[in-house]
């Protein structure tokens, strides 16, 4: 059963994100299949260069590059939302495939949690 | 797979339309809570879908009437979920 | 129109009480799949959600007192539930154990509710036949 975590919410502001990477985070460590999609405003997750000591905050950068070492490798972005927010595909973290969102591309997923 | 989208935003939240766009062409909708509001919000079509009665009560939306929206109760909403094996909460 | 088949479920609830209408929604759900046959195999608080463990909500008298509500409705069918031990501690919401871990003056999670992490929900995902997600209102 491979589950679709979805991020749609900034980082910082609130910890609705960073509840959802865990479950991301949870899945992966059961050896669950799972697939990380950041859409709408949740793309800015992926925005190189946060810094983020002042807020007294970890940096949510950090967290998605140790995604792979904890076993959650497939990272999507929404087209159209990196488009609205000028994010270039040279700027994501390596590894991460664009994707428009149809309702096939949810389709393939046994599961979707949009916290 | 038949999905049932159950959303409980408000028709101007963001996830409203992302909601909108995920849906299948046999999936079914169901709006609760704030997502009722969608019944008299003029810039959304609203496809076919039910709607909590519970909530529209609450909104004091019991009168409007729109093609394609079913309002249903809580058992009904149990039976919807009975019927398709994937559940997607907006 | 029920099917005569009965299904496991599993309620997530990242909403909390007097802020959101997660834990009316998800209670009204839950007593509906029950009269249905179904059973409620778990209730997951995550999130926000764990607030509606909290042993010290005290609302105005002439309100619901969704923590009772809820604790009477999980004792009557003897359904476990549990809070998100990472999500409650952040929220001050403890059971004895961390609260001596913690060093803390009290603790307070309401019974039956239980501390445990994230690997009950994901068993969950894998044991219900379905689960849903009673979420924050915006």
């Amino acid at each position: 059963m491979n589950t679709l975590i979805v991020i749609d919410r900034l980082p910082y502001g609130d910890w609705r994100g960073r509840e959802a990477l865990d479950m991301a985070f949870s899945l992966a460590a059961f050896d669950r299949p799972v697939t990380l999609l950041f859409r709408g405003a949740g793309v800015n997750w992926l925005r190189p260069g946060q810094l983020t000591e002042q807020l007294d905050q970890k940096s949510v950068e950090r967290n998605l590059s140790a995604a792979p070492v904890f076993g959650v490798s497939a990272l999507v972005a929404e087209k159209t939302a990196l488009r609205d927010y000028r994010l270039s595909a040279d700027q994501l973290p390596k590894a991460t495939s664009e994707t428009d969102l149809t309702p096939a591309f949810y389709q393939q997923f046994d599961a979707v949690v949009v916290l | 797979m038949l999905t049932l989208h159950i959303i409980n935003k408000a028709p101007d939240h963001p996830r409203f339309l992302a909601c909108l766009e995920a849906l299948a062409e046999d999936d079914t909708l169901v709006l609760m809570e704030n997502a009722v509001m969608a019944l008299v919000f003029k810039t959304l079509s609203l496809p076919s879908c039910y709607a909590l009665q519970p909530d529209v009560s609450a909104r004091a939306l019991s009168e409007v009437s729109i093609p394609g929206v079913k309002t249903i109760n809580y058992p009904d909403l149990v039976a919807l979920t009975e019927t398709h094996q994937r559940i997607v909460n907006w | 129109m029920t099917q005569t088949q009965s299904l496991s479920y599993t309620l997530v609830i990242s909403g909390a009480p007097y802020t959101s209408q997660a834990p009316q929604s998800a209670l009204a759900f839950a007593k509906a799949l029950v009269t249905a046959g179904h059973q409620l195999e778990r209730v997951f608080l995550y999130g926000d959600g764990v607030f509606l463990a909290s042993g010290l909500v005290s609302p105005p008298s002439d309100e619901v007192n969704w923590t009772q509500a809820w604790t009477e409705f999980l004792l009557e069918t003897s359904t476990p539930a549990v809070a998100c031990i990472a999500s409650a501690l952040r929220r001050g919401i403890l059971d004895n154990a961390e609260q001596i871990r913690y060093e803390k003056a009290a603790s307070n999670i309401a019974e039956p509710f239980e501390m445990a992490g994230l690997g009950d929900w994901v068993e969950a995902t894998i044991t219900s036949s379905r689960i849903l997600y009673f979420l924050p209102t915006d």
